[in-house]
């Protein structure tokens, strides 16, 4: 069947494998995200959230940042706590442990190499 | 709860999702809804116009689609029906015969898996405790009783009885509990194999 498909097919099929690498680069960058949220001090679920909703083009969903938030509960990388809050449900805090920590500035001397050089072959590719 | 102090609309939201989690482990489930439930409470104000809080749960996202990014995927489940899931079946079907000890293997093996849910572990432990060899030995002894006989299992779990006396018929009731006793953990292990594939 694919064999038979159509140039537009196959053009629609190659631009939803982009998507899903685009999505894909978004999600592995979200989790540091979290994390450099977390560096100065504690927040809770709620203002993380909005935090990482109100960035251009980092969240489409705010509501899967939850099951996030709770995967780097289990990997150890934050800790939480529930606190009364002055109006409505608890809120959960989450901070970094040593652990978050470290991840966190391995990522960012990665990141930063990696960003570095993809600016810099785009901007060729780009401009020339 | 505390759902009535939330908007209808966010109430409505939450059930939608509680619904959808059904699948997940309970304790997840739990702390996924709590998280949910204090979003809505801050972002939604119980006296706010419709229209505003559908705007907040569009951006939310539908509530399927948190349940998937709850549920534990591939790169979480390592093992899935990896060697030491297929040990655990078949330890929890016939590890009882090897004096008991093999059933227990296979337990310690079901709950230190990642590749079921708690629900599971309890199904493998719970249907039925020693596996097969606990209908095999009740099925022994309730035979065996009454009348002297001699019985040999089959690797089947058919039992071949030669009786030294008369012939006695086993009740009615007496099979189909015997029957259960065997069926049970043979079903009991299809349904572990095909949850961890």
């Amino acid at each position: 069947m694919t064999l038979l498909a159509q140039p537009a097919t196959l053009c629609s099929m190659a631009a939803a494998v982009r998507e899903t690498a685009i999505s894909q680069l978004r999600r592995g960058v979200l989790e540091f995200c979290v994390l450099a949220l977390l560096r100065d001090g504690e927040r809770y679920s709620y203002e993380l959230v909005r935090a990482l909703g109100d960035a251009d083009g980092l969240v489409t969903t705010e509501g899967t940042l939850y099951p996030l938030l709770g995967r780097l509960r289990r990997e150890g990388v934050v800790d939480t706590t529930w606190r009364e809050s002055p109006s409505g449900p608890p809120r959960r805090y989450y901070r970094l442990t040593p652990d978050g920590q470290a991840a966190l500035g391995g990522f960012v001397i990665e990141w930063t190499r990696f960003r570095d050089s993809v600016d810099a072959l785009l901007g060729n590719g780009v401009l020339r | 709860m505390t759902t009535d102090t939330l908007h209808p609309l966010a109430a409505e939201y939450l059930e939608r999702l509680r619904r959808a989690g059904r699948g997940l482990p309970p304790g997840r489930r739990r702390e996924l809804l709590a998280e949910i439930e204090g979003h809505l409470s801050e972002a939604i104000d119980p006296s706010a116009s419709d229209a505003q809080a559908l705007t907040v749960l569009d951006k939310l996202g539908e509530p399927e689609a948190i349940i998937a990014a709850e549920t534990p995927h591939q790169d979480e489940l390592p093992d899935r029906r990896g060697t030491r899931e297929w040990v655990a079946i078949i330890l929890l079907l016939l590890g009882g015969f090897i004096f008991g000890v093999g059933w227990f293997a296979g337990l310690i093996l079901l709950w230190s898996s990642r590749a079921w849910t708690t629900r599971d572990k309890w199904i493998g432990t719970l249907v039925i405790p020693g596996g097969l060899a606990t209908g095999v030995l009740i099925g022994l002894i309730a035979i065996g009783a009454p009348t002297k006989r001699f019985c040999r299992v089959i690797a089947s779990g058919v039992q071949h009885c030669t009786t030294a006396g008369g012939q006695s018929t086993p009740s009615i009731l007496g099979v189909a509990v015997f029957a259960f006793l065997v069926l049970a953990p043979i079903a009991t292990s299809v349904y572990l194999a095909r949850r961890a594939g």
